[in-house]
């Protein structure tokens, strides 16, 4: 029962979760494992310039017909318009764009690029997508592990043909692919590298928590397509905790260390952070900072 | 006292959409039961469906005959000289609709088995009739979907696809039809005319035998949870309300595997036209009537 579908809960719920969870406990060992803390580099600082975020909704996607969903735009304080920003986005966008939750994106962004540790970067937080109901009583058709599990360019070109075209028209965007990467946490995760793979040319940058690289719709392929496929320009950080699922659709601790032995097999520019937690984004939201010094490195700009 | 708040919190934190997850074959199979052959001799079963006492009916479309499953598993001849009628469901005014495709008709057959006209000049395969008696058929030749209303005014509405099973969601809002050489399940958002719309790819992949290049995917059911059951070469696979593959339970024996209903007074029996025969077998999860 506690297993039951963490994958693909909202990290808010997640945390409420694990408190449950942990009462649940028949013993509470002495040092706890997944105890992982937000640093300074995730708290709102003195002096340093605040972006702004906004929320809105994209209703008339074409290439997941019908779907309805919520997304937010971080515009970072010091951008101008003078020159294109770095783009950034990601899955499961409300959880990644709470200021109070287990990663607050939002002021991480606001430190870094004050520190000059990121580059000025726009976030897009975009939401699974739902079918809503016909009628009254009906349950909406949640869309999430269809557009974040499946293998195919379909997620890359609702990015490409729709969102980051609309967010344009009102921001610059850079195009290059190094001025672009997508993250995401669970199912989220596998969709991030998903993009990045169908389309390198267009995102070259991939940040996964807890990456449901199991074979939820077949995901569980890409170790062997990493091997044996000619080496992608794709720059990758893999977060993955022992004590993350194991279940019908494989084991994620396991998943997780085949992608980045296959990573290390093909010379990819990868990084795996494997640490105690569970299905979650503690230890993920905990290193955010430093994932995203990581990954932004020697970003040209 | 805290035993009783742990699972009204775990409730209110997971609400039903979201706990209904990671669905193992082993949250619906029990341990000991398996399939248990039902009816034999018969040329090529399909079309089970349920009345609303839980006995099953199924056709043998070759044979051109209906035969009816008593809840003692007794079975006797319904109907006979049927044109081929394959596939049956039981709508809402207690009549058994059946795809009398031999005289390219759409009927609805009363406790007598006398057969009403309720649609003609179509050709069909499959149908589901909804709560409000709205049917939708495919019609694999024509490669669409029809849809008639209730005052039996007949549409096309889905096109372009090479149909074959048909079923609703408990909640009727989507509708999922299967193309047997597509690893996928197609959905569709039912609008209130019963038009079809949002067309998307959201059950797969479709688990394929080995060295197979398509699933066979044929007819379908659903239980009260939302899980999904569809027929194949490669079992009988279960898909959970998200689009996500449970797994594949076995088949009751090689060969086809056409179409599955849930049967018994509790709705608890998986009932399968497989060929000759069909079979059941008892699991942990109920099937739904339609719009009750």
């Amino acid at each position: 029962m506690l297993r039951l579908s963490l994958h693909r809960v909202p990290t808010g719920v997640l945390a409420a979760f694990a408190c449950v969870a942990l009462s649940l406990a028949p013993i509470t060992p002495a040092s706890a494992a997944d105890d992982y803390t937000l640093g300074p580099d995730s708290m709102v600082q003195e002096g340093v310039p605040q972006g702004t975020t906004t929320k809105h909704q994209w209703l008339n996607s074409k290439v997941f017909a019908g779907t309805e969903r919520d997304y937010w735009i971080y515009v970072p304080k010091q951008y101008d318009g003078s020159k294109p920003a770095c783009v950034m986005v990601f899955q499961d966008g409300g959880s990644y764009v709470d200021a109070k939750g287990q990663f607050r994106t939002t002021v991480v962004f606001d430190n870094l690029i004050h520190k000059g540790e990121m580059p000025l970067t726009i976030g897009i937080f975009l939401n699974p997508g739902q079918v809503p109901a016909t009628e009254a009583g009906q349950k909406p058709r949640s869309n999430r592990s269809f557009e974040y599990d499946t293998l195919s360019d379909q997620y890359a070109r609702f990015l490409l043909e729709e969102v980051l075209p609309e967010v344009g028209k009102t921001y610059r965007l850079s195009d290059r692919p190094e001025h672009r990467a997508i993250g995401g946490i669970s199912s989220g995760g596998i969709c991030a590298f998903t993009v990045a793979w169908e389309r390198p040319e267009a995102f070259s940058k991939v940040l996964s928590h807890v990456g449901s690289f199991t074979n939820i719709r077949g995901g569980h392929v890409y170790p062997s397509l990493i091997r044996k496929t000619e080496r992608k320009p794709i720059r990758v950080f893999l977060q993955e905790g022992s004590n993350d699922l194991d279940n019908l659709h494989g084991n994620w601790p396991l998943a997780n260390q085949e992608m980045a032995a296959a990573l290390k097999f093909s010379k990819y520019d990868y990084r795996f952070d494997y640490g105690d937690g569970g299905h979650n984004g503690k230890h993920g939201g905990a290193i955010l900072p430093d994932s995203l010094r990581w990954l932004w490195r020697e970003t040209p700009q | 006292m805290r035993r009783i708040w742990i699972p009204a919190l775990l409730l209110l934190l997971f609400p039903p959409a979201i706990r209904a997850q990671d669905m193992a074959l082993s949250t619906i199979l029990i341990d000991g039961e398996n399939w248990q052959m039902v009816s034999s001799g018969h040329r090529f079963t399909e079309g089970p469906a349920v009345d609303s006492d839980g006995r099953v009916y199924f056709t043998d479309v070759p044979e051109s005959k209906i035969f009816k499953i008593d809840l003692d598993g007794k079975v006797t001849l319904f109907a006979e000289n049927t044109a081929n009628t394959n596939g049956l469901m039981f709508g809402p005014d207690g009549k058994l609709y059946g795809c009398r495709n031999g005289e390219k008709k759409i009927v609805a057959y009363n406790a007598k088995a006398e057969a009403e006209t309720i649609a003609d000049e179509v050709q069909s395969n499959d149908l589901v009739v909804a709560g409000n008696g709205s049917i939708w058929f495919t019609d694999p030749p024509g490669k669409r979907v029809w849809h008639i209303a209730p005052d039996r005014k007949k549409t096309v509405v889905a096109e372009g696809i090479n149909p074959n099973g048909i079923i609703l969601w408990p909640d009727q809002g989507t509708i999922v039809v299967t193309e047997g050489q597509e690893a996928i399940l197609w959905t569709f958002r039912v609008e209130r005319d019963g038009t079809l719309t949002n067309k998307d790819r959201y059950y797969g992949p479709l688990q394929l035998p080995s060295g197979a290049d398509r699933p066979g995917s044929d007819g379908m059911t659903v239980d009260a949870v939302g899980r999904l059951y569809v027929t194949t070469r490669a079992g009988l696979q279960m898909f959970d309300p998200t689009g996500r593959l449970g797994g594949a339970i076995a088949k009751p024996q090689a060969g086809p595997l056409s179409n599955v209903c849930f049967g018994g007074p509790k709705l608890d029996t998986l009932y399968v036209t497989a060929g000759d025969k069909v079979f059941r077998r008892k699991i942990q999860a109920n099937g739904v009537r339609y719009g009750k």
